[in-house]
This record gives structure tokens, sequence and C-alpha cells, in this order.
């Protein structure tokens, strides 16, 4: 992907996210939330949650390891023991547009973790994916006015899941992120600098977690720097599919829930290359070191290095071939500080 | 070296605050192994001396009652390595505050000599593991012979034999009958049955803490094959922590059991290596905190058993409930005391 200019990002790319999280124009009907041990989801679920408070979103929480709802959700389905198919009919159950309360609102479905829903129904072959996850954004009875409604996904990518039984099916994952409109992978900040630092070094970025393959070690996450809040926040990395098939790639950091107050409504998100400890700032004292320190002011003025530019040296004039012994003269235009002296400025 | 207090002053804390439904997974690996944590763990929620421990009040005065459902230790080795650390876990029994659910003896109904597996140091998975799945389904095994026979004639040992409920201390014997879900659902009416009538005697305010040993040991022993797999372990541990208010879990987490079914390294995984992976990182993303125990990366110590760290899991609300992220040496005395001490402190 070709470059693109940092502030020609910083205004769509933060429209875009900003558009995304909040659910506006259902953006995006599917979005899949890639998380791991290092970096779990839930933040980022409650600033879905917080942004769909603040817009009187109605919000569904399918609770395949939650247990309680948590602050903000207004509908809670658990799905211990239910087949697919209760659980479609439990979500759509749970919210009712009725006429009388006007336009019918948006909705926002969450589904805590599809592991268990891919690893367990892996085997049973009448359970189709597309289907599932088709069936929560529009909904079967086609009398029920339509409602926008955006289904975000979370799946934990080191849970390791079945393999497939058919070979020469894709593996669920692979059709999960091809359904899938917006990709988010979840990255802890810390982690991104540290593997940052190790590269502008050359060296090969350190692995946390589970990645280090160190007995017993399930969590590498330890907050050494936990109170100063410098590095704590949460690096999205966002794939988003737009309907005219281009794809847009960028990084961005969410900080913090205790950063900005509940009800903030401007956008918090910003890109992670605008971040100051990722991208820090060029020294410009560096130029002034190598300066020689002097009385005299060595350095040049705009409109000193204009004219200078201005000047046309010896050796173009001789270009011209006017013949042996023309060419190579000095010319200059007078500025008006300059004092024509008659005997010596002659020409 | 003198002895130590039963609660280590730096693991206080994190031992007697389990937030309400929350869970708490503890990860050990061969080398070590979680018992004394768990042991801890028990006398932090039911001994009534802790304030004069470590000087300071932590108790609220609100005991909590605990049920221990264990499937590699058996009843014999709770009731002796708790009593060294001054808890008397058949009186506490006796009082409805405490429930052992015995995992062990009879899971596959098959009688067999239940201080067995105490008697050995370090009772993790592994030796279990390889031998169980040959037992197969409950029923009469070939090869199963032998090995009734020096168990029966150990039954002039403590332990008493005969119908399980005559057992002192043990509130139930958990069976395996039948198989996947509803075998499943038999346990799981069992052991709440149990909470029930923990939570039914004396004050009924107080907060039941379910800590379960090993859950693991049964996905091993069962495996798909008998319809047990990662979910549906996980959806039994889910049903058990709606009834009672907190949950602790150990887990085994050694190396070839979580990273031979990685991602990165999937080829030639074992379907117990893939299901017991896949149960244990679902847990921890479920956890409230996970306490690892490990050895020294850098080998054997003489004064260190081994590294504890604790983390945020990823089911922690990241609002209010603030956690502090630690990583800390053990050291276990031969008198069954344990020592915990930062890096670089002694």
């Amino acid at each position: 992907m070709a470059p693109v200019n940092l502030s020609h990002r910083r205004t769509h790319n933060l429209l875009l996210i900003s558009k995304l999280l909040s659910l506006r124009d259902t953006a995006s009907p599917l979005t899949l939330l890639l998380d791991s041990l290092e970096q779990p989801a839930s933040p980022l679920i409650q600033e879905y949650i917080r942004r769909a408070k603040l817009s009187k979103v109605h919000v569904t929480l399918i609770a395949f390891e939650t247990l309680k709802c948590p602050e903000g959700c207004d509908a809670f389905v658990s799905t211990r023991r239910k087949s697919p198919a209760d659980i479609i009919k439990e979500v759509s159950a749970a919210y009712q547009p009725s006429p009388s309360t006007g336009p019918s609102k948006r909705r926002l479905i969450i589904i805590d973790a599809i592991n268990p829903l891919l690893s367990s129904r892996g085997s049973d072959l009448s359970f189709h994916l597309p289907s599932f996850l088709g069936a929560f954004i529009t909904p079967t009875n086609p009398a029920a006015s339509k409602s926008d409604a955006s289904l975000v996904v979370t799946y934990h990518q080191d849970v390791p899941g079945i393999p497939p039984q058919n070979p020469y099916l894709p593996s669920t994952f692979s059709i999960l992120t091809y359904l899938a409109t917006s990709i988010i992978t979840l990255h802890s900040f810390s982690h991104i600098l540290a593997q940052k630092a190790a590269r502008d070094r050359s060296l090969v970025p350190p692995v946390f977690g589970l990645e280090e393959e160190q007995d017993g070690v399930l969590l590498g996450r330890l907050d050494k720097l936990g109170g100063t809040g410098a590095t704590e926040g949460i690096v999205l990395e966002l794939e988003h599919r737009r309907k005219s098939g281009r794809g847009v790639l960028e990084w961005y950091l969410l900080p913090p829930a205790s950063r900005y107050p509940a009800t903030q409504v401007k956008e918090i998100v910003t890109l992670l290359d605008d971040n100051i400890l990722y991208n820090p700032p060029m020294e410009s004292y560096g130029d002034d070191e190598e300066e020689p320190q002097s009385t005299f002011e060595l350095g040049l003025t705009d409109r000193q290095r204009r004219d200078r530019e201005g000047v046309v040296l010896p050796y173009f004039d001789a270009q011209h071939g006017d013949g042996p012994g023309e060419g190579g003269r000095i010319l200059y235009d007078m500025g008006e500080e300059d004092d024509f002296d008659e005997e010596e400025d002659e020409i | 070296m003198p002895s130590q207090p039963p609660l280590p002053p730096l693991l206080a804390p994190y031992l007697s605050s389990q937030p309400e439904s929350s869970l708490t997974l503890i990860s050990s690996i061969l080398g070590a192994t979680s018992n004394w944590l768990v042991l801890r763990l028990l006398y932090s929620a039911l001994s009534t001396s802790t304030n004069q421990t470590f000087g300071l009040d932590e108790h609220d005065g609100s005991k909590k009652k605990v049920v221990l459902v264990s499937f590699l230790r058996g009843w014999e080795f709770w009731k002796v390595e708790a009593k060294r650390l001054g808890l008397d876990l058949a009186r506490l029994a006796d009082k409805k505050q405490f429930a052992f659910v015995d995992g062990l003896s009879e899971l596959f109904s098959a009688p067999q000599s239940a201080n067995a597996a105490p008697t050995t140091s370090s009772p993790t998975g592994i030796p279990p593991r390889t031998s169980l799945p040959l037992r197969g389904p409950p029923g009469p095994v070939p090869g199963r012979g032998p090995a009734i026979a020096p168990a029966i004639s150990a039954s002039t040992s403590s332990v008493a034999r005969g119908p399980a409920t005559s057992e002192p201390g043990i509130a139930k014997k958990l069976h395996f009958s039948g198989r996947g879900t509803a075998a499943l659902d038999i346990m799981e009416k069992d052991i709440i049955a149990v909470i029930e009538q923990v939570k039914a005697s004396g004050d009924s305010s107080e907060e039941v803490l379910l800590i379960i040993d090993q859950p693991d040991f049964l996905l091993a022993a069962t495996g798909t094959s008998m319809g047990i797999g990662a979910t549906e372990m996980s959806e039994w541990v889910t049903g058990l922590q709606l009834n009672v208010g907190a949950t602790v879990l150990t887990l085994a987490a050694d190396s070839p059991l979580i990273h031979n079914a990685s991602v990165s390294g999937n080829q030639g995984a074992t379907p117990v290596e893939g299901e017991h992976a896949s149960f244990a990182i679902g847990l921890a993303h479920r956890a409230r905190s996970v306490m690892q125990l490990r050895t020294l990366e850098t080998g054997a110590a003489r004064d260190v058993s081994g590294v504890l760290r604790i983390s945020r899991g990823g089911g922690i609300s990241s609002g209010a409930d603030t956690l502090d992220e630690k990583e800390l040496l053990y050291y276990i005395q031969r008198d069954g005391g344990v020592k915990v001490f930062g890096r670089g402190e002694s």
C-alpha cells in the first residue's frame, strides 16, 4: 500500500474509526475483534458500550464467557447449553422495536467470545456460521421493522481451535475473517513500544506471554510501568473493507478509560503514528549544535537566500556558446541597497 | 530457619480478596505444584486467627465457606497438609463451613486407594494423564484385576472403605457415568448439592468459595471420545460458578500441554494437548487473575522453589476492580512453611 500523507490519514482514518466505534451509518455490520491474553478485548468492548449509551443504541450481549451483565448493556443472553437456533431466537426476542416509540433504534450485538461456539459446533454439520451470524444482522422475521444492527464478535486468537472435520473446507477462523467487514486486532501498547524499540535497533522484536513458549507462562503482561500511565492504552490495528472493495489499514491508539469522562463525546482515539512515545518528534536541536559559535551571523535570512538563488553563475552564461571569448561574464542585478560606484562597477 | 507465618504477608491481599463471581486461575507445572498455594487460600478463607499472624486485620469478620473439589489429591492429603498450617478441616467440615468433594477415589466407579496420590510430593497431571485414559469407560475393564487386589488388602489402612457417605469429612464422592454433557451434568448436580448444603448451614449470608483442584484431569481422562472437550468443560465450570460467590481453579500449564497445540506449532498436536490448551487459555481469558507457578529459568536453587507470577486475566473488569501485577519468588521449607519474597530480597 502506498504511503499516504499523514495529515490525510489523520482526517480520513480518524473519521473512519469514529464512525466504526460509534456505529454510525452501519459502516460495519460485522466487526471482528481479534484479541489475545496479552491484550484482552474487554476495554474495547466497554468503549463500544459507552459510545452506544451516548447515542442511545440498544446493546445486547451474547455471553459465552461472561457471567454477569456488565454495566450499560440492555439485554444479556446466556448461551449455556443452548443451540445456535435458540440463541438467535432469544436475541431477536430481546429487542422488539415497537412502532409507537418512533423510529427503530439502532442495535449493537456483542458476542464476547466466539471460540466455544466454533469448537463445539465444529462437528455439527447442521451448524452454518455465516447464516448464524447473518441471522442477527438481518432478522428472519420480515414483519419486524428494519433495525440497523451491528455485530461485534470477539475471537481469542491464542485459543487453539479444533481442526476442521472436512479437510477441504476452510477453517472457521478463515470464514470469520472472510465475512467480517472490519477486523480490529488488539495489541498492548507497551508491547508495541518494546517491539518498535527493538526494530529500531535492528534487533529481533521480543515476544510476550504464550509466544515466549516458556514452561508455566500463560501471561507475560506485567505492568512494570503501572501508575505512571505512560504506556497504558490499547493499540488497534484496523482493517476495514469498504463497500467499494478498497481496504483501509490503520493503526490507532485507544487511551485507557480512566483518562476521559464517560460522557465524553469528542473522539479520543488517535493515530498511533501521532503518539509521542511511538513516534518521537525529530530532535531539532541537533542542527544548532553543528553551527560554530561566533559573533558573526553566519546564517542567511529568507530574502538573502532568495537573492542568492537568483544569481546566474558565470558558467551558465558561458554555455550559450556565443563564441570564444564571449560568455562567462558575471551578471549582477543591482539591488536597492547597492551603492553604485562609477569607477569600480564599470561594465 | 525460623518458621514462617501460615499466610505470607506479600500474598495475603491476593488470597483474601476474591470478588463476587470472579474466577481465579492458578496454573502450575510439574516442578512447581500448586498445593501450597491452595492450602494458603484455604487458610485465608477459613482461619479465624488471620489477624494474629501478620498484625494487620485483613479479615473483615465475614469468614467464607469453602467447597473444595479435588480431582488429583485425596481427602487424607488435604487434611494432613492443612493440619500443618493449623487448620482442622475435619472439624470445619463438621461445622459445615467446609466441604470436601472427592473427585479422585471413585471417579470412574473403581474402588481405589485414596492415599496413593498424597504420598507423592509432586502429583501434577503427568503420571495419571498417561495411565488413566487407558482405563476407559466405567465398567469391567480387562487388566483391572491386579490393581484391585492390593487396594482391598490395604483397606485396613487409615482410609475407610465401604459406602462413600460414611467416610468422615468427605461430603461427596464424584462418579463419572455415561458420557458427554450428561455425565458432567450429574457431577455438576452433585457438587451443587454440596454447595447448597454448605450454604444452608449457619450464617447464610456468607459467600461460598469454590476451589476446583485440577479439573484438567477430568478432561484428560475422558477426552473427545467420551464427548467431553474444552467447551463442555468450560460450560461445566460456568454452571458451578453461577452457584457460588467466587471460584478458584488450578490447572496444569506445562509446556507440552499449552504450547504444542499453539497457533504457531499446530502440527501434530494430540487431542489432549489441543483440548487442554484450549481449556486453560479459555479460562485465562475468563479469569480475573491468573497466578502462574513455574520454576526458575536459571535452574534449581538452594533457597528458591519457584516463581509465582500474578497477572490480570482477560476477565477483569477494568473499572473499579484493580489488581497489582507482581512476580514473586517462593521457597517451601522442609517443615512445609512457605516463604514468599521479591526478587533480590531474601
